[in-house]
């Protein structure tokens, strides 16, 4: 990317700021964009007068696989939420007369191996795999930035010893940090949470540096220091949305990977605690019995695959969504 | 595919082998399809799906490169082009491959169940002289005196070697090396008259110095189990087929202690290494040892005896793994399976042709212990309560049905049994009741955690804390490592509520100890137990320890959930596999292993 690039994304960023009080007219223009042939959505005037997020959210919906990812989020969020009040049946209504019953009326995906309802298990683990994809995004997000924030940092002493830092820290599996967390703590969210922050916090600081160290030596972080401002303010004005959009692609992929690890670390026994209900707790209690009840084994499979697969495709859209570079009409706002 | 490692004639093994492929191509087919899903899904290596991951190489990816160019294809397209016009195509193709994926698992598992019908032509009989035998916990050496663990007396005792006496299915002690003995009057002196012309498979003469010696090296080096000779005075060998045993007290379980390692007699002249050979007196030789994989025994053509083996070769494999157990049935790497999963059975049950299922009866007790000095479970209304809540029935059912309800703390292949399920019925009222005297109702529950190792599953807790929320119970189920409930449990006696099997027979001692992880103690108990440990007939015995066993469970410092019995699947052709206390005692001079051949 070259630096003229980077002059026209902070353009936009402040002419983003400029333009956030007229909004007035962002539902009335989504509801057009939606309806008009996508082809013609860019020249549309009206595109002009929406904020950001809308136009991203837009660009998004354009995308085939972008409607996949956000309809598959949206039930996602839905299912967590109504699984809070109702499920099809109590998650405690064991029946040891019907275990490994096959789908039918009354369980609609049939019952695990203590006779309880799959879907209702199923319902109520989507509120437990938000939860921990949005908690390790959120700590990744936030250790991420910081180091990032130290790995550019005009202290080269500060800069050099975090670079190596993070080089050497990234060689630890994340499996091993949540096996070294469960000592003390046992089975629980949070070691997953922790674990998964850490690993892709890492992650995130290395592959968003570039892009960060870019601005960083570019010509308007140096006029800008010479007017005064602090380090603090270039990372926050200058830095930070110049390595927004890898960051955004790097924490959605994260999630997904939140997701698979939430399966794995349970299945490992340090993960979600027993009674707890999740797909990765679905997944490790009935894969003993693959071999006979493949049903069982499948729904949670499937879920999890289907998320896993909106996270990552949901990341790559909005990698060019929220790229003014991409998606001229970011450039219009 | 392994080969079938010499279980089958000739022919028959030819054929087999045809057969196994084609069940091997239909099956790597299938798991490339379900590869895709399974590695979405399963990037950390979580889920069993990847149990056919050597099988997927063939077809791994084509799917997933399809994605992946697809998904790049797009991007580049949109970067380029700045329109996302090919948004609705796009969807479908998704829509498209979701669906096929899906088809394709369900297609997979429908042509891998219907393929299980392959059709054996009958033609003569033919008895295998090679017999392969799956088993689960492997013993990490051979060494019968030191090394603990019940893997070694299934394999070595009454195989390798042999005791004094020996015990039968119905654990009960019939003659061994000895051909009967005689008890004194005041039960603190045994004679044992040997049988004649013995000898060990090296060659050597097996005669009451061997005995003599035998004990008095258990005794006095402190091999394993040396403690179990409880009383112990003396042994001496009186002349070639006589042994004299004296003890300084009686003690009614000294027969069946000599049935089991204190009894079992050694070579005093031999000189090996027992840690990986074994020179016993036994059917069986060990010609082949792989600590943690495999045992191979090999008929003793010196041995003695009545029981001579059926079958020259038996190899005795360890799986630790369930489904690989299960899988090793399925393509005849095994011919018998014991224990396995009664739910994982299924499929050999209903393929009833080709595949025996049958339970035996054991010595396991699920024993729910609750702490009887514990905060919340020394009062005996809550203890009371929690057996009066569990439906004993519906988790045996859950189960698969085989396992027996057990009201007491002695099984019915024990010495003192009697059904003591009568005295906590399943009463959900009745608990209410109590746990409300107690001062707990379930809108203000008391709170109770359950530790039990992570190799009983997770659906035993499950369902205890299903059955004992409605009397006011919430139950923290924390499901841990074994070394973790050795270490909180057993040794510091930190829990509420526990969850182990105790499978040794002969154990109700346990319930006279003080220091025991159980925090029980009833004088009443004791004395019952030490007049019966006294008594000078069996009759006796049974009677004190049958009313020691009623008091324990009236005091209720434990729930036995159940009397576990132990699953053996065989091939149908198999014959003299003994049911009952296999995972213990493991004769295996009768096992044959009948095959048709063309």
């Amino acid at each position: 990317m070259t630096s003229k690039d980077e002059c026209s994304t902070t353009d936009t960023n402040q002419a983003s700021r400029e333009s956030t009080n007229m909004s007035q007219d962002i539902v009335s223009s989504v509801g057009n964009s939606v309806i008009q042939p996508s082809g013609k959505v860019f020249k549309s005037t009206k595109a002009r007068s929406s904020n950001k997020l809308t136009v991203v959210l837009r660009s998004i919906w354009q995308r085939g696989e972008g409607k996949f990812a956000l309809i598959v989020l949206a039930l996602w969020v839905a299912v967590s939420l109504v699984s809070l009040v109702w499920t099809p049946q109590s998650l405690w209504a064991t029946d040891g007369y019907h275990v490994w019953a096959k789908p039918s009326a009354a369980h609609w995906l049939g019952t695990d191996g203590t006779g309880a309802d799959v879907f209702s298990w199923l319902m109520a683990g989507a509120r437990t795999n938000l939860f921990i994809a949005i908690l390790a995004v959120v700590f990744a997000g936030a250790l991420g930035i910081l180091l990032m924030g130290a790995m550019v940092s005009r202290n080269s002493a500060l800069s050099n010893v975090s670079v190596v830092a993070v080089d050497a820290l990234i060689s630890i599996p994340t499996a091993l940090i949540a096996l070294i967390l469960a000592v003390p703590m046992g089975a629980s969210v949070a070691v997953i949470i922790i674990a998964c922050g850490i690993g892709y916090g890492l992650n995130l600081a290395r592959i968003a540096r570039p892009q960060a160290l870019l601005a960083a030596n570019s010509d308007y972080v140096a006029s800008s220091l010479s007017y005064g401002a602090s380090g603090f303010s270039v990372m926050l004005h200058h830095i930070l949305p110049n390595a927004m959009p890898t960051i955004m692609v790097q924490l959605s992929l994260s999630a997904g990977t939140a997701v698979l690890a939430e399966s794995g670390l349970t299945y490992l026994g340090v993960g979600v605690p027993s009674g707890v209900p999740s797909w990765g707790h679905s997944l490790a209690t009935s894969v003993k019995f693959i071999n006979v009840y493949p049903l069982t084994v499948l729904w949670p499979g499937l879920i999890v695959t289907v998320v896993v697969v909106a996270l990552n495709v949901f990341g790559d859209v909005l990698r060019d969504a929220i790229d003014p570079v991409t998606n001229p009409e970011l450039r219009e706002v | 595919m392994p080969t079938n490692s010499g279980a089958y004639g000739e022919n028959d093994a030819t054929d087999s082998k045809a057969t196994g492929n084609n069940e091997n191509e239909t099956a790597a087919n299938v798991a490339g399809s379900s590869a895709n899903v399974s590695d979405n899904a399963t990037n950390t290596g979580s889920t069993g799906a990847n149990a056919n991951h050597d099988a997927e190489a063939k077809n791994t990816g084509s799917t997933d490169e399809t994605l992946n160019a697809h998904v790049k294809g797009t991007s580049v397209g949109n970067v380029s082009g700045g329109t996302g016009g090919h948004g609705k195509k796009k969807g479908w193709t998704w829509a498209i491959v979701a669906a096929v994926v899906v088809v394709a698992l369900i297609a997979a598992f429908v042509v891998i169940r219907n393929n299980r019908k392959a059709s054996i032509a009958p033609a003569q009989v033919h008895t295998a002289d090679s017999v392969t035998i799956g088993l689960k916990l492997a013993p990490t050496n051979l060494d019968i005196r030191n090394q603990s663990g019940s893997s070694l007396d299934q394999v070595l005792v009454g195989n390798v070697y042999e005791g004094l006496v020996a015990r039968d299915s119905q654990n009960k002690v019939v003659p061994g090396l000895a051909k009967s003995w005689e008890k004194s009057a005041d039960g603190m002196s045994y004679t044992f008259h040997l049988n004649r012309g013995m000898n060990f498979s090296n060659g050597d003469k097996l005669d009451a110095s061997d005995v003599a010696w035998s004990i008095n090296e258990l005794v006095a080096k402190h091999y394993h189990d040396s403690e179990a000779l409880m009383n112990f005075k003396s042994v001496t060998a009186t002349d070639a087929d006589t042994v004299k045993l004296d003890l300084t007290a009686p003690y009614a379980n000294l027969l069946w202690e000599l049935a089991c390692r204190p009894g079992l007699v050694f070579d005093k002249n031999a000189n090996y290494d027992m840690k990986t050979q074994a020179v016993g007196s036994g059917p069986y030789t060990v010609a082949k040892f792989v600590p943690n994989d495999s045992i191979t025994l090999k008929a003793n053509p010196k041995y003695w005896g009545t029981h001579k083996a059926a079958t020259s070769t038996i190899v005795l494999r360890y799986f630790g793994d369930d489904n690989a157990a299960v899988n090793a049935l399925k393509s005849g790497d095994v011919q018998v399976l014991a224990p396995v999963t009664e739910n994982l059975a299924e499929p050999f049950v209903k393929d009833n042709a080709n595949y025996r299922v049958a339970a035996g009866d054991d010595t396991d007790k699920f024993v729910l212990a609750m702490n009887s000095k514990g905060a919340k479970t020394s009062d005996l209304r809550v203890r009371q309560a929690i057996r009066y809540a569990i439906d004993h029935k519906q988790l045996i059912a859950s189960r698969g049905g085989a396992d027996k309800p057990l009201g007491g703390p002695i099984p019915s292949l024990d010495p003192g049994y009697q059904d003591l399920t009568g005295l906590y019925p399943h009463n959900v009222e009745k608990a209410k009741a109590l746990m409300k005297e107690a001062g707990y109702t379930p809108d203000h529950p008391l709170e109770l955690r359950l530790t039990y190792a992570n190799t009983y599953g997770t659906e035993l807790g499950d369902q205890l804390r299903s059955q004992l929320k409605p009397i006011g119970i919430d139950l923290k189920v924390n499901v841990v490592e074994f070394s973790t409930w050795l270490q909180d449990v057993l040794k510091n006696k930190d829990y509420d509520l526990s969850m182990v099997d105790h499978n040794e027979s002969h154990d109700f001692s346990q319930w006279t100890q003080d220091s025991y992880y159980y925090n029980y103690s009833n004088q009443k108990v004791k004395d019952y137990y030490n007049q019966a440990m006294a008594a000078s007939s069996d009759s006796q015995r049974d009677a004190l320890l049958a009313k020691a066993a009623r008091v324990v469970s009236e005091d209720a410092p434990a729930d036995w959930l159940f009397n576990y019995r132990i699953t053996t699947a065989m091939k149908s052709g198999v014959s003299g596999f003994p049911l009952n206390l296999n995972q213990t005692l493991l004769p295996l001079y009768n096992v044959r292993y009948m095959t048709q051949v063309k």
